[in-house]
């Protein structure tokens, strides 16, 4: 059964802090990080599913899937100094992409492929203690044409029913956002406002209104990442957002949100 | 997606500068190679000559207007200055 939902910022700069960055403003995120490690225990989370987006880190341009499943025993990745490993929960993930090929979706699996910061800054600060397994599961949003807003939704839809029906307590995590221009000329001028007004309607439950967002909108305000986040709302339905933090720097705007389910 | 994304279909002509990129950003050998001797790793590559100077100098307008996906142009030099300049960062 799906017992919680969560979107994290993931962010390198909240791992390896660059002097370029608030200090004060970082140690807030982990706060907001270290509230969903609190929550994780307290739903004895028997596995994390983690929604991110591949920052052609998996995926190189000799294969770029839209949506997927990592089906192996366990997965790793590394980051400077960083090594992580984690088990993957393997009959979850398999009736993951089973179930969700026989429904429609023509998902992708890999047993082997490096596992992108994007699945682990998150689970450096949430990981709940003992650790659990974890089924990461791929977007494309950084490789053009990545899939649309809507069809992350409606995957999103499938996949909390594949959860629902499971004996496990799965929490979906949804990793990404908000918005950030990394590598153009956009990078220090961010879309702060329409992050505000996006967290405002997802307050209010309006999470559908997410998969009427083009593509095109997504990258005009640097938000092509919330890919992920459509994939949770779409599995989350009308529930409303609890923004644990929204907190912009000067080229990201960090947020932690959970979801009630 | 059109013309004027920030992230647009990377041209196939661009393919093996994006992969030199690639290699900087997620080969820890490689990257180990280029700090080492700039030059000499990237005539493992064989990129053209302009592609392999943009990437030897770091000049971000010239690898975009190369076809340099942007996302691989700023994590490439940020995992070059953190080999670079580790004391500069704090870790958690």
């Amino acid at each position: 059964m799906l017992v919680g939902a969560f979107a994290c910022a993931h962010t390198p700069q909240l791992l390896a802090r660059p002097s370029t960055e608030d200090r004060d403003l970082v140690l807030r995120v982990h706060g907001a990080f270290a509230r969903v490690k609190r929550r994780l225990e307290t739903l004895r989370a028997d596995a994390i599913a983690v929604v991110a987006g591949d920052h052609v880190e998996a995926f190189f341009l000799d294969a770029v899937p839209a949506l997927g499943v990592y089906v192996g025993s366990e997965c790793a990745g590394t980051f400077g100094r960083y090594r992580y490993r984690f088990p993957i929960h393997e009959p979850l993930a398999r009736a993951v992409v089973e179930q969700g090929v026989e429904r429609g979706f023509d998902l992708f699996y890999t047993q082997h492929a490096p596992l992108d910061y994007a699945f682990y800054v998150p689970l450096h600060f949430t990981m709940p203690e003992p650790g659990v397994p974890i089924v990461p599961l791929h977007v494309n949003v950084y490789l053009p044409p990545q899939p649309t807003p809507r069809r992350c939704y409606d995957w999103g839809r499938t996949l909390g029913e594949i959860l629902q029906a499971r004996p496990e307590r799965v929490v979906l995590m949804a990793s990404g956002g908000m918005s950030h221009f990394p590598g153009t000329d956009r990078y220090a001028s961010p879309e702060f406002e329409y992050d505000r007004r996006l967290l405002d309607a997802l307050k209010a439950g309006h999470g559908r209104e997410l998969a009427a967002i083009t593509g095109e909108e997504l990258d005009k305000m640097g938000n092509i990442e919330l890919r992920t986040w459509a994939v949770l709302l779409g599995a989350v339905g009308e529930a409303r957002a609890d923004v644990y933090c929204y907190e912009p720097s000067w080229h990201h705007g960090n947020a932690v949100v959970e979801w009630p389910v | 997606m059109n013309e004027t994304s920030h992230y647009r279909f990377p041209p196939a002509s661009a393919y093996r500068l994006n992969r030199c990129l690639f290699a900087l950003k997620s080969d820890d050998a490689f990257r180990a190679r280029f700090l080492e001797d700039a030059d000499a790793a990237m005539s493992e590559l064989e990129l053209d000559a302009e592609d392999a100077a943009a990437v030897v100098r770091g000049d971000r307008d010239a690898l975009l207007a190369r076809g340099a996906h942007p996302y691989l142009v700023f994590m490439a030099d940020l995992r070059l200055r953190i080999e670079r300049e580790p004391v500069s960062f704090e870790f958690f």
